[in-house]
């Protein structure tokens, strides 16, 4: 099912510079390794040890998936999936 | 060892009488001075009304002037005041965020960040002078130093891609409206009445203090999107369901979940309870940095004196000087982009993929516009410091840098081997900064030192939210990040102050300064007050007017400090009531809406009472002759240097 991933500026240079990209996957851990099938090297930006990064947070329709299911959040059909980075002051 | 009051044996002379506006400026300014060890005094020299002047000497240098002024255009000698600027800088708007209209923030704010901008500037000026540069004068604008404060802000309002704006759907609609205010935001407030901050910087125990509290997880993560985003936009909008399950708890209740969740809680202080800590009066009588010289074998003078070579004319006080700058969010960002802009090179250090908030929206030619404000003049090298090979690059970079300047968390410099006497080994010479959250870069120093060191926590525990409170424009604080951009500057003035300390006494030194030494410095007066010791200055008693007035478009603020001023706004508004009848305020009320904000901003200019359209949509401020000089337009608005110098 497919499902888009907009991607942040930061990640860009390991997608050909696209904003947008169109995966399938039945979880955002499917949608990050099929998209990590095409633009090796994004999966380890995002994810460690079964998490998502500390300082990167994952939406699917403005919902954080740490408040979810996590990794494992199911996907349908149509979702967005964003990744912004953290913010924090100090 | 300890070398506090690095600046002994230097003199800032300064008028013996001050003008009512400049009053706040001057107390922070000589208070500061005074704890430098530099020498103060009276000269006939620094007087007039349309500049406060300093003459600043060392024992290696001629008098140079700091000068300092209300506005940047210096033929605008529109009268102010501390709320007047704020509201003319946009600070009054965005602190007034949550509240849904412009509030004050109840503190002397621009006016503490004018008069430590200015130091610093008199202070880089010698430095300057002392390197070669034929610098006599500093220029500090109490309305540059306003705008400094909001440049995140500003930068937010007008990026080129998707701004930031307060007022939704304003244009085409290719903006990204603000969150409106709500009364859920934080501080929250128990059931016995407490009224506290929550902080944490990860999802995990936001998360579990919610389900600990009954909360659902969805209404717990849409609170956790505005609680993080709180520190960019001023507001946080959160879910109602958050502040009502609070509100069913005692204080000492809610902090048990926090311990056992890993939440991090602080009751929002008042100035009182900060002044009993063990602490505080040692802060406050050393100032806001704490120096420290570890260099035992100094070089012959002059060794320190010329990095890279001799100074042209054209270049800046600092131009020549390496910084090395590991720091992310505000604070130490912010102490590089002043260095960089007083002439610095800094080099900074991101981790490999460059820092995440490169990507906060809204984003600017590919960057995040905020992120640009802070970070747009240094250069970037991508290390991982936790590599042995990272901390070998890093150690190289120290070694032929100027000053080194991290944001760790307390404890970390000691862990990686990277900490001042590390650094220090290998560069005797260096400037050894430390910009914390607490007072200390030692773990367990104080029982703060366990929260995480973050402009709210700081707030609350330093009495700054309370006194925020105490003004009535807040229930405890400011979403605004008050101590964020005062530490930023208190930072870079220390690393300043230690660079003049050894260009003329030729040793390396360590600056520690904080969040919360920022705190003391911004109520400084009031710590005075509570210790019983004489005011530095002349005290200014409390306005007679000093009010937000809604007129047919926009607002305006106005203060009249003295009754002179009162009868002369009566006047400009034709009222005829008696100023003492309990009806003029009602007039006032009745008559502001007959003009704009703009008209009666012309009219009083021209009677000479104190006033300014307040600034609510921060994408209008580059539009505005008297705040241009001190912009410039772009992919996002950048806001200038706040120094000049001659």
């Amino acid at each position: 099912m497919p499902i888009t991933i907009s991607i942040p500026t930061i990640l860009r240079p390991l997608t050909d510079n696209q904003k947008r990209i169109e995966v399938d996957g039945s979880s955002v851990l499917d949608a990050i390794e099929r998209m990590e099938q095409r633009y090796p090297g994004v999966k380890e930006r995002l994810v460690t040890g079964g998490q998502t990064h500390r300082f990167i947070n994952i939406y699917v329709n403005d919902n954080d998936i740490r408040f979810s299911e996590g990794l494992s959040t199911r996907l349908t059909d149509g979702d967005l999936l964003t990744i912004l980075p953290a913010v924090a002051g100090g | 060892m300890s070398m506090n009051q690095p600046l002994t044996g230097c003199v800032m002379k300064g008028p013996k009488s001050i003008t009512l506006d400049f009053a706040p400026i001057a107390a922070s300014f000589l208070y500061q001075s005074a704890a430098l060890g530099i020498q103060t005094s009276a000269n006939e020299n620094c007087a007039g009304d349309e500049a406060l002047c300093f003459e600043f000497e060392t024992p290696r240098t001629a008098p140079v002037i700091c000068q300092i002024t209300r506005w940047e255009d210096p033929s605008r000698q529109t009268p102010v005041s501390e709320n007047i600027m704020q509201a003319a800088c946009g600070l009054m708007s965005v602190h007034g965020r949550t509240h849904r209209q412009p509030k004050p923030l109840g503190l002397n704010y621009v006016s503490t960040l004018t008069a430590a901008l200015a130091l610093q500037g008199s202070i880089a000026a010698s430095i300057g002078r002392l390197r070669g540069l034929p610098v006599s004068s500093s220029t500090v604008s109490m309305a540059a130093a306003g705008l400094l404060s909001m440049s995140q802000y500003i930068a937010g309002a007008t990026a080129s891609e998707f701004p930031e704006t307060a007022k939704a759907a304003k244009t085409t609609g290719a903006t990204c409206p603000l969150p409106g205010s709500f009364s859920a935001c934080p501080p929250f407030v128990s059931l016995d009445g407490v009224i506290f901050e929550l902080e944490t910087l990860d999802a995990g125990p936001w998360q579990k203090f919610w389900g600990e509290l009954g909360v659902s997880s969805a209404a717990a993560g849409k609170g956790w999107r505005a609680f993080l985003l709180r520190y960019a936009r001023a507001a946080a909008p959160l879910p109602d369901e958050l502040p009502l399950a609070i509100s069913k708890l005692t204080y000492h209740r809610i902090s048990q979940i926090c311990a056992k969740t890993g939440m991090a809680i602080c009751p929002v202080r008042s100035i009182d309870d900060r002044a009993q800590d063990d602490d505080a009066r040692q802060l406050w009588q050393q100032g806001p940095w704490s120096f420290s010289s570890f260099s035992s074998e100094p070089k012959p003078n002059g060794e320190y004196l010329r990095a890279g070579g001799a100074l042209p004319g054209e270049d800046l006080p600092l131009s020549g000087f390496t910084v090395i700058e590991s720091c992310r969010r505000i604070q130490g960002p912010l102490a590089g982009h002043l260095l960089a802009l007083l002439g610095a090179t800094v080099i900074r250090i991101e981790p490999p993929g460059g820092d995440p908030l490169r990507g906060m929206p809204p984003m600017a030619e590919g960057c995040s516009a905020r992120f640009q404000a802070l970070n747009r003049l240094k250069t970037v090298r991508e290390i991982d410091i936790k590599s042995a090979a990272g901390k070998t690059e890093i150690r190289e970079l120290a070694q032929h840098a100027d000053v080194f300047l991290h944001n760790w968390a307390p404890g970390k410099a000691v862990l990686l081997n990277l900490d001042h006497g590390d650094l220090a080994a290998l560069n005797p010479s260096l400037v050894y900064a430390y910009a914390g959250g607490w007072a200390t870069d030692c773990a367990e120093h104080v029982s703060s030192n366990s929260m995480p060191g973050t402009d709210f926590m700081a707030q609350a525990y330093s009495g700054v939210a309370g006194k925020v409170a105490g003004a009535g424009s807040s229930r405890g604080g400011s979403l605004f990040t008050v101590l964020d951009v005062l530490g930023g500057v208190v930072a870079a003035q220390g690393i300043t102050i230690a660079l003049l300390n050894r260009c003329m006494n030729n040793a390396g030194a360590k600056v520690t300064s904080s969040l919360m030494s920022a705190a003391t410095l911004l109520c400084a007066e009031d710590f005075r007050d509570i210790y019983s010791l004489p005011a530095s200055g002349s005290k200014p008693s409390a306005s007679i007017i000093n009010e937000v007035y809604a007129t047919k478009q926009g607002r305006i603020a106005v203060e009249c400090p003295d009754m002179d001023t009162v009868l002369r706004l009566a006047e400009a508004l034709d009222i005829t009531a008696g100023i003492e009848n309990k009806g003029f305020q009602r007039c006032l009320s009745e008559v502001f809406p007959l003009r704009t904000a703009d008209e009666w901003a012309e009219l009083f200019q021209q009677a000479g009472v104190p006033s300014a359209v307040v600034i609510e949509d921060l994408a209008e401020m580059q539009a505005l002759a008297y705040l241009q000089p001190g912009l410039t337009p772009g992919s996002y608005t950048q806001v200038n240097s706040p120094w000049r110098f001659k």
